[in-house]
């Protein structure tokens, strides 16, 4: 194998991974629901994005021909992953789900929840 | 000739009354009788070789590859019972003709009664036993229909069930002793088991085979202790009565004694059993029927007491006595019917069948009541007629043994009080109907019957009379052949004459008349003594019996089958541990020669994803939406070491069907409560953790062993001919749509009723729709958020397109039909998810069933499709074409059956699915609010 | 190179489900645990991948899209569970 595929491949499998790693560490770490909703469908996704194209470039190098199966994978996860999280935020404000303290602009997350409360 | 019609045509003719029955009665009657005298006429055709000594066999093959044939014989004992069934079946078909009421169902009663003609017949042609037991059991059932003709009436309807109890229970017996006699000689077909008496005699099996095909007889043949079901039976329509017990179902116990003879008779232990209960049969029945005031109900224990008789006869182990008891078949078949059918006609005639209230009936009915004068004569045994002749044989032959050593003369004695006490009934049967002054308040004033009623009681007395009086000629052929075919030796010498000079028997038969007429002249004292005992019912007895066989069943599946889904499981999983573990305490070495792989970072993390929230779902089982999001994680890791450990088709599989039950889980999740109390004790779930834990150890051992052990499995087989044979290089999906394709087409035809039979089982279901959640939050009025919906949608040909990929590879690579039908359903429910019924119901018209019904369909016209050919059933067919622009590329039958399954998939889970998510639409309160 | 880059990347993700795992257990609501579960989903695609690299087939693309693909109606079954408590509507 060439050396600058394998150092590109190399380089986009580590990035994508460590992109993975901070978004499921942010899962973990992160002190409210509305923050940890952000890293897995953000960080995570871009880590996604990573590993497939590390994927797309191997086996496109290894078969001789595109491969566009990553193509597919990405194309689902970027379409589903905004829908995912715009459903848990909203399964988060029918839970009336407690923002932490250190969230900014408090009146913005009260205002959109009294909006989304059931009379 | 063929033997195969002589049954088949009164088969056919069951039919036929249910045709001709809006013609008229005459019609009715007249088209019934067609069939079986036809019948009769193909098996007269054939007396001449039958008295010749010769036997007509037939046999047909019918699955041959199982070696079940149909097979027939014809000798002189079939013939002899074949004429009784035959010839006194049309009588009966005539006398019913006028018997039968307007208000009964005559094509019903004939059909009926048909049935159960055909039935006898073909037990006495059967020349198999697993065959002839099927038709003993086709007259247990047709019995049972025409005791309880009339069924409004408790008393036939209890009558009928006993019959059926009883002669059931002696069926099962029975077969249970056929089989084992097959067992012994190692085959069913009667010549060989006929043939195989010694063998049979000298096996060890011989007195247990011996005693259940005996009690298939005595229960069919009303003997004691099995004797109480026939005078309940007498419920049934006299011509029922006069049929069933007098010549045929009654006689087909007899019928196997003598079909048995020469396998199972000549030992002291048949002796014993045989001649002792027919001893006991026939003193009990003789003397229980001089005090039943019930006319019927006399005729019905003196029928037992002659069925003793002849049982009696055929235990005494002499050639001469089973001469003497098929004499006595055809006599006792004679006069008995004519008595029925005559007592039929007073019932008919009068309103009534009480002795007490019947008297002097010669003055309005003297011709029925000549007729029944000299059938009742001959069943006392007076000379000149039938019975005696038979009578006088019997009492030679119970003077000519000597089994019971120094006692042997009392049987002998038995015999003769037991004659005398059946000339004291038939005294009493002619005394107290056509004589004794007068009749006391009959419902009806008596006169004779319509002309042709009397005609079959006049053919029966006439071969009465004229049997009695020249027997030789009459029955001499017969009586030979048949006797021939039950001793399957030669016949000893044997005198059909009514004169043998001044002997024993002469002299026995005078003490029996005597006696009679004495019993019968005290028979006041006799009845006082009687009336001291409190005769037990057996209707109670037995349905006191039933009950309490009921009540005892109950217990024990009250105790197996308490509806306890823990207990059920507890106890299947206790049962496999002692099964699986006793074996594992003899392997010693675990650990197999296969290598084993090493241990790397993502096997440790997933068995360790794998055992946590395997764990945690069973820890936080209570709360149910918590522990189904653990079991989504264990289906995940199960899928991923699928895929991991090379089979790609399992994990795609798996995972598909993942999401299914996740949906399904959350579909029904909505009717349950979110938690449930803790309700099991400390003590059961130490239990229970125990008992898993053990299973767990167990299983695992054995996983273990076996995947370190290597195995020589079939799979190299299937690797080796997948391509070749199939057409595919994914051989899982090979195996399933073609080498195990039968299998496959089983398994959806198994998916495809389940999902039919959940939709009907929850399409009238109402359940309580619960308005808030567990928190006590009300539901978002958000019923289809937006961007779901739109996404969800644009997704959809996404979707549907990866499993047609799925699909279409499916064949040579991970995939096929399965998958792709899993697939297209998730992304379909998904839909109704995302927008919910009222958006799909006019997209998709397609109704499901009919989807599951055409894949089913499909499935089955490619395996089908393969006998056009003249290939057996599923062969697959493949090859490869060439088209420009195209390419290479192969076609298979196997796709279009694996199009079958995929349509089924996709019918039966949105089926499902799709149901059990409709059940709320119409019910939801906030949706009325709202749309 | 590029065998200790799948290694570093394997281990990583790992790791990841592992956190996930733990997310999973804490909670403390339910949407966090939905969360917790679709990123597992996610992770897992990344192992799948990372496992056709090693081995070098394109054997496990499928799993890998059909996880992709289920994944999200899982998760937003779920939701819409909680939501309505009503799937299918």
């Amino acid at each position: 194998m060439e050396f600058w595929i394998e150092l590109v491949v190399s380089v986009f499998l580590v990035a994508g991974a460590v992109f993975v790693f901070i978004g499921s560490l942010g899962l973990a770490k992160l002190p409210d629901f509305y923050t940890r909703l952000h890293a897995p469908t953000k960080a995570t996704t871009l880590g996604m994005g990573g590993l497939l194209a590390a994927s797309a470039i191997l086996m496109t190098y290894q078969q001789g021909h595109l491969s566009l199966h990553e193509l597919l994978i990405t194309l689902f996860l970027l379409i589903t992953a905004p829908v995912t999280a715009h459903m848990l935020a909203k399964t988060a404000m029918h839970h009336k789900l407690q923002i932490t303290e250190k969230t900014v602009d408090k009146e913005l997350s009260k205002r959109a929840r009294e909006r989304n409360t059931p009379t | 000739m063929n033997l195969l019609w002589v049954v088949l045509l009164p088969l056919i003719g069951t039919l036929v009354p249910l045709l001709t029955e809006r013609f008229g009665r005459n019609v009715c009657a007249f088209s019934v009788a067609l069939l079986p005298a036809w019948s009769l006429i193909l098996v007269l055709m054939h007396v001449g070789e039958i008295f010749d000594g010769e036997a007509i066999r037939q046999t047909i093959e019918w699955i041959p590859s199982m070696g079940l044939d149909l097979s027939f014989r014809l000798d002189g004992l079939s013939l002899l019972f074949l004429l009784l069934i035959l010839g006194i079946g049309l009588l009966i078909i005539l006398y019913a003709r006028y018997y039968l009421s307007d208000k009964d169902s005559m094509g019903q009663f004939y059909a009926y009664l048909i049935l159960f003609m055909s039935a006898m017949v073909g037990i006495v042609i059967s020349n198999n036993m697993i065959q002839l037991w099927m038709f003993w059991e086709l007259t247990s059932i047709s019995s049972f229909l025409l005791i309880s003709f009339w069924s409004h009436k408790p008393d036939a309807r209890k009558g009928a069930r006993m019959a059926l109890t009883v002669t059931g229970t002696g069926g099962l017996a029975l077969l249970a002793g056929l089989l084992l006699l097959g067992n012994i000689v190692g085959s069913y077909d009667l010549d060989t088991v006929l043939a195989s008496g010694d063998l049979i005699r000298a096996h060890a099996a011989y007195p247990i085979a011996l005693v259940l095909v005996l009690l298939g007889a005595f229960t069919k043949s009303a003997q004691f202790p099995f004797h109480f079901w026939l005078p309940h039976a007498m419920a049934a329509p006299t011509p029922v009565s006069a049929y069933l017990h007098s010549a045929t179902m009654v006689k087909a116990g007899i019928f196997l004694l003598c079909r048995f003879y020469p396998a199972l008779a000549g030992t002291d232990l048949w002796f014993m059993i045989v001649s002792l209960t027919g001893l006991i049969t026939l003193l009990l029945g003789a003397y229980i029927a001089l005090f039943k005031h019930d006319l019927k109900g006399l005729l019905a224990y003196s029928t037992i007491s002659h069925l003793g008789l002849i049982t009696l006869l055929l235990g005494l182990n002499s050639d001469l006595a089973a001469v003497a008891a098929v004499f006595h078949i055809i006599n006792h078949a004679t006069f008995k019917a004519s008595l029925f059918m005559a007592a039929g006609i007073i019932d008919h005639e009068t309103g009534s069948r009480d002795m007490r209230k019947l008297n002097g009936l010669m003055k309005y009915m003297p011709h029925t009541a000549t007729l029944a004068i000299v059938a009742a004569l001959s069943m006392a045994g007076v000379p000149l007629l039938n019975g005696f002749l038979s009578k006088e044989m019997f009492f030679a032959e119970t003077l000519d043994q000597s089994m019971l050593g120094s006692l042997s003369w009392m049987i002998p004695l038995l015999a003769t009080v037991g004659a005398a006490f059946s000339v004291a009934y038939s005294l009493r049967f002619i005394h107290d109907v056509f004589f004794n002054g007068e009749p006391i308040d009959l419902p009806k004033t008596p006169h004779e019957p319509p002309r042709y009623m009397k005609v079959p009681v006049e053919i029966l007395v006439a071969l009465c009379l004229a049997v009695g009086i020249f027997p030789a000629y009459l029955v001499g052929d017969l009586l030979h052949a048949a006797a021939f075919s039950v001793l399957a030796n030669d016949v000893p010498m044997h005198s059909l004459s009514i004169w043998h000079g001044f002997n024993i028997p002469l002299f026995m038969s005078f003490l029996a008349m005597v006696g009679g007429i004495t019993i019968y002249y005290n028979r006041r004292h006799l009845f006082e003594f009687q009336a001291q005992f409190n005769e037990p019912d057996a209707k109670y007895i037995f349905e006191g019996a039933v009950q309490s066989l009921i009540k005892f069943t109950q217990r024990i599946m009250a105790t197996l089958e308490n509806g306890s889904l823990q207990r059920y499981v507890f106890l299947m999983l206790l049962f496999t541990l002692v099964m699986s573990a006793y074996p594992l305490f003899e392997l010693t070495q675990n650990a197999g020669s296969r290598p084993q792989l090493p241990i790397d970072g993502v096997a440790i993390t997933a068995a360790l994803l794998l055992i946590i929230s395997a764990i945690a779902t069973v820890i936080w089982h209570r709360r149910r939406f918590l522990s189904l999001i653990y079991l989504s994680v264990v289906g995940l890791i199960v899928s991923l070491a699928f895929a991991k450990f090379s089979a790609p088709d399992l994990a795609l599989t798996q995972l598909s069907v993942e999401i299914v039950t996740i949906i399904l889980l959350l579909l029904a999740l909505y009717f349950l409560p979110q938690s449930t109390q803790k309700e099991s004790s400390n003590r059961r779930l130490s239990i229970d953790l125990t008992v898993s834990a053990l299973i767990g150890c167990v299983i695992g051992t054995i996983c273990f062993a076996m995947l370190t052990t290597p195995l020589n499995s079939i799979s190299d087989f299937f690797i080796a001919n997948s391509k070749t044979g199939g057409g595919g290089t994914n051989v899982v999906n090979v195996i399933l749509v073609d080498f195990r394709g039968f299998d496959t087409l089983g398994e959806i035809t198994v998916l495809g009723i389940a999902a039919l039979g959940i939709f009907k089982l929850i399409a009238k279901m109402r359940i309580y729709v619960p308005t808030r959640d567990d928190k006590g939050r009300p539901w978002t009025k958000d019923r289809h958020p937006l961007m779901l919906a739109m996404v969800s949608q644009s997704l959809l040909p996404l979707a549907l397109l990866v499993s047609v990929y799925i699909f279409l590879r499916g064949h040579n690579l991970p995939g096929g039909g399965f998958i792709a039908g899993l697939i297209t359903s998730v992304a379909i429910i998904q839909q109704y998810v995302a927008n919910g019924v009222l958006w799909i119901k006019p997209r998709i018209k397609v109704d499901y069933q009919w989807l599951i019904a055409s894949g089913i369909l499909m499935a089955t016209a490619t395996g089908l499709g393969s006998w056009i050919f003249d290939k057996p059933f599923l062969s697959t067919w493949f090859d490869h074409f060439h088209l420009p622009w195209v390419g290479e590329f192969e076609l298979a039958s196997a796709m279009i059956f694996d199009l079958g399954v995929y349509l089924t998939v996709v019918g039966a889970v949105l089926l499902i699915l799709a149901n059990l998510g409709k059940l709320t639409t119409s019910e939801r309160v906030d949706n009325k609010e709202n749309v | 190179m590029l065998n200790t880059a799948i290694t570093i990347a394997t281990t990583l993700v790992c790791i990841s489900l592992i956190l996930n795992l733990w997310r999973l257990f804490k909670g403390p609501s339910r949407p966090d645990r939905i969360l917790a579960l679709d990123t597992m989903y996610i992770n897992s695609i990344a192992l799948i991948i990372l496992f056709g690299i090693a081995s070098g087939t394109a054997l496990y693309f499928e799993a890998a899209l059909l996880i992709a693909m289920l994944g999200f109606v899982s998760t937003a079954a779920m939701c819409k569970y909680i939501l309505r408590g009503d799937l299918i509507e």
